[in-house]
């Protein structure tokens, strides 16, 4: 038998992982899921400038064929004023100000979903269709799978928020740590405080990577 | 107990809100349908209602696995459930388990059985072309043989090596005890599960004519069999980005103490580059194949010209994701290569710094390659030579792969073990599949190769003679640390020998075949052909019948021989062999603490892992 493990079934002997490992996992998940968000989005961005760059029969972007520069404009600014709220509301949490986080929070979470509504009223009032060129098609499509990418991530923020509200009243506890059922591999918490502040943190990041490339749409599909 | 265990979260469940999920999006496409974009005519067709079918028989599906439970509980501010006990008992094969090992060995037999189905497709396929003309299957038919074929491999092949082998091996030899994020883990094996049966209802719909690129604008214009593709792919593009995002992240983050990036075992090296890879290009093809599934739902027109959309946007997007995909097949194979090497050799891995930088190599390549592919396709003439060149300088990294695989072969006491005959084989198809591929890098030789039966069995010799040996290779090394039994090695050389020698023999001659003339994806060819063709045909049965040789190894050992492999039947100096197998559900008792050599052979008494203090440690224990 190896001294490294055995077969035994008293796990109190076992060694649990240190505690910073799960908080750590979830910035690197963040930084990662960030990346393969920026390549989803890239494949939109060649599109754009290669249709462009062609110009099929003159068909790329057709008279009457105007995106509604105001709602668009608003768009950008929501998701980039939640970005910079959640910012500030991760930092808030990290300070121990979990109040702060909570208010930040849902300034942010209001936000998102203002510029998801927002989208939704671009797509009923925009002028024109899938069909009307190459640009409505990338229009469309970039903007539509944007917001279901802010829809997501406000999911993310929402957990966040309704874990701090459940548990307003507890105290905070040391990041990380697992929850020490012998029977389970996940990563279930013991304590479900102690992953907030990584929790924020990684959050964040993500929101302000999605949001940066929502002011680049912005950029490309409205102003350029 | 055993009727609460029928009715919970598990497969059965699982397939039947699948099946319920289907047909309740089915109906719920009906009610806005819209006409489908068909350039031959009304065909009634209602992709619509098949797209989101597929959608909403996955999330059925994933349903009933128990994958909904973790969301909601936590959008509503708790703790995440725990589920009973997920450690013991055949159950937790057959459900959601967040074990790594078990995750491992689902991929195992998973991915196996959609391999399996796939050889099936290419044996149909070899009957065909037996003789010149059409005799079993009409055009359309053959050609959803030939994409069903392509499709299933290539989806499912991606994962053929990270799924089964690096889910359970990597956190071992890193000294974890799971991956970063298990849940995500263990969706992306059941996403897979669910994407193979798609991609199996294509025949239901009329199958679909594209082969395995779906190209536009016939994508747009097929009919609704090529959904089943579309779903398919981009269901797969999902499971391989999350697969990549967790083991790039568990690598980061879950080393051991004393595991240094410079003593990660090369097995974990050719994951993680892989894994780099399949973070970052799948994202691509999801994109594309959504900008497709709009072209055939919402009448967008990316790759329709006649509405200022391209057909050659689609060739630059699939191949911007498909040639990474190429070195995603190709890589972890190298890892397993490496690993094994220095076992039957009982040497150090010869170079492994170099070996390390042809890993990496080759994945930061393998971005600036994609428009060979497009040679033929009329790309602006200017931007030939550099991607010739860039092709061309990826054999200087792989050639680092075969410089440390021949110096650690050099003077070592080889031992001509089953897994190490996989990885000899290897060797040798490599270099016939890479010679190959330097023809249709450069251009003058592809505008003759290009679409022939040349490329077709080039990439076999890169496909399937490196990946699928490896893949092998992997069974007979590490099946005993997973399963505690011990395969036949009789049988496991039988198969082998049946395997490599079929395996030339029939794309070998393909080579030559297409160099004659003979395009890919045509169901007749030219009479004096058929000698040849036969002779491929006769081959490529014995290729397969290999195949039940390694089955019927597989059911006899497991099933009814069970002869117990012992914790360490190669004398691997490993850390994965220090543990007992089957590998514990913690793994190990205590994090372990690496030394400086992870392939400290030929050094009598030495070990990878230094010797440890043989008291329970008292910090952080449960």
């Amino acid at each position: 038998m190896s001294e490294l493990a055995s077969h035994s079934t008293d796990y109190s002997v076992i060694e649990s992982e240190p505690p910073e490992v799960m908080g750590r996992n979830l910035r690197v998940g963040a930084h990662l899921w960030s990346s393969a968000t920026a390549f989803f989005f890239v494949a939109f961005l060649f599109t754009y400038f290669y249709l462009r760059s062609l110009n099929n029969h003159g068909l790329w972007h057709p008279k009457g064929v105007k995106p509604p520069v105001t709602l668009g404009t608003l768009i950008a600014i929501a998701v980039a004023v939640s970005a910079i709220a959640s910012l500030a509301a991760a930092r808030r949490l990290r300070a121990g100000d979990r109040g702060a986080f909570r208010s930040l929070g849902l300034v942010a979470l209001a936000l998102g979903i203002a510029a998801i509504v927002l989208q939704i009223v671009v797509f009923s009032t925009v002028g024109f269709g899938p069909t009307d060129g190459a640009y409505a098609s990338v229009f469309l499509a970039w903007s539509g799978f944007y917001m279901v990418f802010v829809a997501g991530t406000m999911y993310w923020l929402e957990v966040l928020l309704a874990t701090s509200f459940r548990y307003r009243s507890q105290v905070a506890s040391e990041p990380g740590e697992a929850s020490g059922d012998p029977d389970r591999m996940g990563d279930d918490i013991a304590r479900p405080l102690s992953l907030q502040s990584p929790g924020a943190d990684a959050f964040a990041f993500t929101w302000g990577v999605l949001a940066g490339i929502g002011v680049l749409t912005w950029i490309i599909l409205y102003l350029i | 107990m055993k009727l609460r265990r029928l009715i919970g979260f598990n497969l059965l469940t699982a397939v039947i809100l699948g099946v319920i999920g289907f047909y309740v999006g089915w109906w719920l496409g009906t009610l806005f349908k819209g006409p489908s974009i068909d350039y031959l005519g009304d065909t009634q067709q209602n992709d619509v209602s098949l797209f989101i079918g597929y959608f909403t028989g996955v999330l059925g599906f994933l349903v009933g696995l128990g994958f909904a439970n973790y969301p909601v509980q936590r959008m509503l501010g708790k703790p995440a459930s725990l589920r009973a006990k997920e450690t013991e008992g055949k159950a937790r094969y057959f459900g959601l388990c967040t074990d790594h090992k078990v995750v491992g060995i689902q991929y195992l037999i998973g991915i196996g059985a959609f391999i399996f189905i796939g050889g099936l497709n290419a044996m149909l396929i070899r009957y065909e072309l037996i003789t010149p003309n059409q005799h079993a299957w009409n055009g359309n038919n053959y050609l959803t043989l030939v994409g069903l074929h392509g499709t299933m491999m290539m989806g499912m092949m991606t994962s053929g090596i990270l799924g089964p082998f690096a889910n359970y091996l990597v956190p071992i030899m890193i000294g974890a005890r799971r991956m970063a994020f298990p849940r995500i883990e263990a969706l992306t094996f059941w996403l897979l599960m669910a994407a193979g049966a798609i991609l199996m209802t294509a025949i239901a719909f009329g199958g679909f004519p594209t082969g395995w690129t779906g190209y536009a604008p016939l994508i747009d214009q097929a009919n609704m069999g090529v959904d089943a593709y579309i779903a398919f792919f981009a269901i797969v593009g999902l499971s391989m980005c999350l697969l990549g995002l967790n083991m790039v992240a568990t690598v980061i983050t879950m080393r051991a103490p004393g595991m240094t990036w410079g003593r990660l075992p090369i097995f974990v090296w050719g994951q993680f580059s892989t894994a780099i890879l399949m973070l970052l290009a799948p994202p691509v093809l999801i994109s594309t194949l959504l900008m497709v599934m709009l072209d055939r739902t919402a009448q967008t027109g990316f790759f329709n010209d006649q509405i200022g959309g391209s057909s050659y946007l689609y060739e630059n997007l699939f191949w911007f994701f498909g040639h990474p995909e190429v070195y995603i097949l190709a890589l972890p194979g190298m890892g397993i290569l490496l690993e094994i090497l220095p076992v039957f050799t009982r040497k150090p891995l010869w170079g492994y710094k170099l070996a390390v930088s042809g890993l990496m190599g080759i994945a930061l390549l393998s971005w600036l390659v994609w428009q060979h592919h497009l040679f033929m396709s009329g790309i602006n003439a200017d931007l030939r030579p550099f991607y010739m060149l860039s092709t061309e300088l990826i054999s200087l990294p792989t050639g680092f792969i075969f410089i440390c695989a021949l110096g650690t072969l050099w003077a070592g006491r080889i031992r001509l073990t089953s897994p190490m005959l996989f990885c000899l084989a290897w060797l040798f198809n490599f270099l016939i599949g890479g010679l190959s591929g330097v023809f249709l890098s450069d251009v003058p030789s592809d505008v003759t190769t290009h679409g022939s039966f040349f490329s077709m069995a080039h990439f076999h010799y890169t496909i399937m003679g490196a990946l699928l040996f490896s893949f092998f290779g992997g069974i007979y090394f590490w099946l005993p640390k997973m399963t505690g039994i011990k395969l036949n090695e009789r049988l496991a050389k039988a198969h082998f020998w049946v395997m490599f020698i079929a395996f030339n023999s029939t794309f070998g001659p393909l080579l030559v075949i297409g160099f004659l003339g003979m395009p890919r994806r045509a169901v007749t060819y030219a009479g004096y052909l058929q000698g040849a063709n036969t002779w491929v045909s006769v081959s490529a049965f014995f290729l397969g019948g290999s195949m039940l040789i390694f089955l019927f190894n597989f059911v006899w050992s497991l099933v009814f021989v069970r002869e117990p492999a012992g914790d360490n039947p190669w004398n691997s100096k490993s850390i994965e062999w220090q543990l007992p197998s089957p590998v514990p559900v913690h793994n190990f008792d205590r994090i372990p603490t690496f030394g400086p050599d992870p392939y400290p052979y030929g050094h009598a008494g030495s070990d990878a892992i230094p010797p440890r203090p043989a008291v329970a440690p008292t910090r952080h224990t449960q």
